[in-house]
C-alpha cells in the first residue's frame, strides 16, 4: 500500500499562482492520513482494545459500589485516553518516514505549517470517535450519567485538541528516531498533565452535576493551553523539521 | 555565557559570582532570623526568607531555559544548548527547596503536608515537566536532535510557570497571594521583613548565577568527552 503523491495532488487544482490553498492542502494531507489509516485498521484496533481493557480493569478493581466507581471515572477515563492515544500518534509519521514521502512534503513551496496542521486533523480525525466509544464504555462501566453529552463532549474536544497538538509536534520531532514509540510518551506526558488535570476536573464537575459556571474555568483553562500549545507548535514545527 | 576559547577551569567571573553568594549567605540567614516576627504566624514567617527566593529563582531560572532554548532552535549554537540545560538543572535545585520549605511551612499552619490547591499543583506539574526534560535529555543519544526536542519542552513547558505564579490570583486558593506583587508593583510587607527577603532574594541570584555558569562548564567538558 502506498501513500498517494502529494506532490502531483499540488499541481492539479491550482486556482491561483502558488497551487492550492493552504486549507486545501491541509484538507487532502488529513484525508490521505485517515484513509491510510481506516484501511489498515490495525492502529484503530489496538487503540479500542487498549480501551476496553484498560476500563475493564479499573472497572473490576474500584467496583462494584456505584459512587466510588463514578467518582473515578473521569480520572479513568482521561488516563486511559492518554495512554491510548500514545498508542496512534507515533502513526502519524510513521507512514510518511517508511516511504519516504516526508522529503516529499518538505519539498513543497510555500510555509512548512500546513504539514503540521494536516497531520493534526487527521490525528483529531482518529482521536474524537475514539474517545468518545470511550466515554460511552465509561459511561456504561462506571455508572457515568450521559444526560449532559453536550457540555461532555466539548470537554473531550479541548483536551483531545490539547493532547494531540503537542503529540504531533514531538511525533514530528521524533519521526526519524528509532526509538520513537518509547521516547514519545515519556515526552509527552509531563507536558501534557495540565491539560488532562483540567480535564479530569472539568469532566468531574459535570458528572457530579456542578452549575455550568463553576466548570467554565476548566474549560477556559483548557482552551488556554490549548491555543498557546497550538501556536507554540505550529511556530516551532518548520524549525524543527528543517534544521 | 563562556566566552573563553577552551574552557578547562571556571573563568574570575564565576568565582566571584559563587564566593560572594557562599560569603553572603550566612549574612542572609542572620538578616532572616533577626527579622521582626510576623503578626499572624510569629516566628513561622521565617520561614519564608528560603521560600520565596527558592521560588523566584526557580521561574528565573525556567525563564532562562525558554530564552536559550528559543536561541538556541533559531541559532542552533550548541552553547545555547549548554546554558539552557544548566539552566533548567538549577532551576529544578531551587523549584525543589521551595517544594520542601512550602511543605514545611504548610505543617504548622495548615496542618498538612500537602493539599491539592491550585498553586502547589501547578508548581508540581512545573517541577514534573522540568524532571520530563532531563529524562528526555537521557534518553536520547543524537547530540543535534536532543538538544532540539529538549528546545521545544523548555519552551512548551515554560507557560507553567506563568500559570503557577497567577494560580493564586485566578483561583480562590489556599495558599496565600503575592506579598511583592511583580504584575502591579505593590508590596504588603513591613520593611524590615522586605530588606530582609530582598538580601536573601540578591544571594540566591548571585548563587544561580555562579551555578548555572559553573553547570554550564561542565556541560562542555561532558560534550567533549562525548565527542572523544
Amino acid at each position: 500500500m502506498r501513500a498517494p503523491r502529494v506532490g502531483k495532488a499540488v499541481q492539479a487544482p491550482g486556482r491561483d499562482g502558488e497551487g492550492m490553498g493552504a486549507v486545501r492542502r491541509i484538507w487532502l494531507l488529513a484525508w490521505r492520513d485517515l484513509r491510510l489509516e481506516v484501511r489498515d485498521r490495525a492502529g484503530l484496533l489496538s487503540v479500542l482494545a487498549f480501551f476496553s481493557v484498560m476500563l475493564f480493569i479499573m472497572a473490576l478493581a474500584l467496583g462494584p459500589e456505584e459512587e466510588p466507581l463514578r467518582r473515578a471515572a473521569p480520572g479513568v477515563l482521561w488516563v486511559a485516553l492518554a495512554f491510548g492515544s500514545t498508542l496512534l500518534s507515533t502513526r502519524a509519521f510513521a507512514l510518511e518516514v517508511e516511504d519516504g514521502t516526508l522529503d516529499d512534503l518538505l519539498l513543497t513551496p510555500g510555509g512548512k505549517e500546513w504539514i503540521y496542521f494536516g497531520k493534526l486533523l487527521f490525528q483529531m480525525f482518529l482521536l474524537l470517535p475514539l474517545s468518545l466509544l470511550a466515554l460511552l464504555m465509561a459511561a456504561g462501566l462506571f455508572y457515568l450519567p450521559l444526560d449532559r453529552l453536550l457540555p461532555l463532549f466539548l470537554t473531550l474536544l479541548l483536551g483531545v485538541l490539547g493532547y494531540t497538538s503537542v503529540a504531533t509536534f514531538y511525533a514530528g520531532l521524533l519521526a526519524r528516531l528509532r526509538g520513537r514509540e518509547v521516547l514519545l510518551p515519556l515526552l509527552l506526558f509531563s507536558l501534557v498533565v495540565p491539560v488532562v488535570l483540567a480535564a479530569v476536573r472539568a469532566t468531574l464537575g459535570l458528572v457530579e452535576g456542578l452549575p455550568l459556571e463553576e466548570v467554565q474555568n476548566w474549560w477556559q483553562l483548557l482552551l488556554v493551553f490549548d491555543v498557546v500549545y497550538l501556536t507554540a507548535s505550529a511556530l516551532l514545527f518548520p524549525v524543527v523539521l528543517e534544521g | 555565557m563562556l566566552k573563553t576559547a577552551q574552557p578547562e577551569r571556571p573563568d574570575t567571573l564565576t568565582w566571584v559570582f559563587l564566593g560572594l553568594g557562599l560569603l553572603l549567605l550566612p549574612v542572609g540567614l542572620y538578616l532572616a532570623l533577626a527579622a521582626p516576627p510576623d503578626v499572624n504566624q510569629g516566628y513561622l514567617a521565617r520561614i519564608m526568607y528560603l521560600h520565596v527566593p527558592g521560588a523566584w529563582l526557580g521561574y528565573l531560572a525556567f525563564f532562562v531555559t525558554f530564552l536559550y532554548s528559543l536561541l538556541y532552535l533559531f541559532r542552533q549554537n550548541p552553547r545555547y544548548d549548554r546554558v539552557a540545560l544548566a539552566s533548567a538543572e538549577i532551576g529544578l535545585v531551587f523549584m525543589g527547596l521551595a517544594l520542601v520549605t512550602g511543605m514545611l511551612w504548610a505543617r504548622p499552619t495548615w496542618g498538612v503536608y500537602w493539599t491539592w490547591e491550585p498553586r502547589l499543583t501547578t508548581t508540581a506539574i512545573l517541577f514534573a515537566v522540568y524532571v520530563g526534560y532531563f529524562l528526555l535529555r537521557g534518553a536520547i543519544e543524537d547530540p543535534e536532535l536532543r538538544a532540539k526536542a529538549a528546545a521545544a519542552v523548555g519552551i512548551l513547558g515554560f507557560i507553567n510557570v506563568p500559570i503557577s505564579y497567577m494560580s493564586v490570583k485566578w483561583w480562590r486558593s489556599l495558599h496565600q497571594t503575592q506579598s511583592i506583587d511583580l504584575t502591579t508593583g505593590k508590596i504588603h510587607m513591613d520593611p524590615a521583613m522586605l530588606q530582609a527577603l530582598l538580601f536573601n532574594l540578591l544571594v540566591f541570584t548571585l548563587l544561580y548565577l555562579g551555578f548555572v555558569r559553573f553547570r554550564a562548564l561542565l556541560a562542555v567538558l561532558e560534550a567533549r568527552r562525548e565527542e572523544a
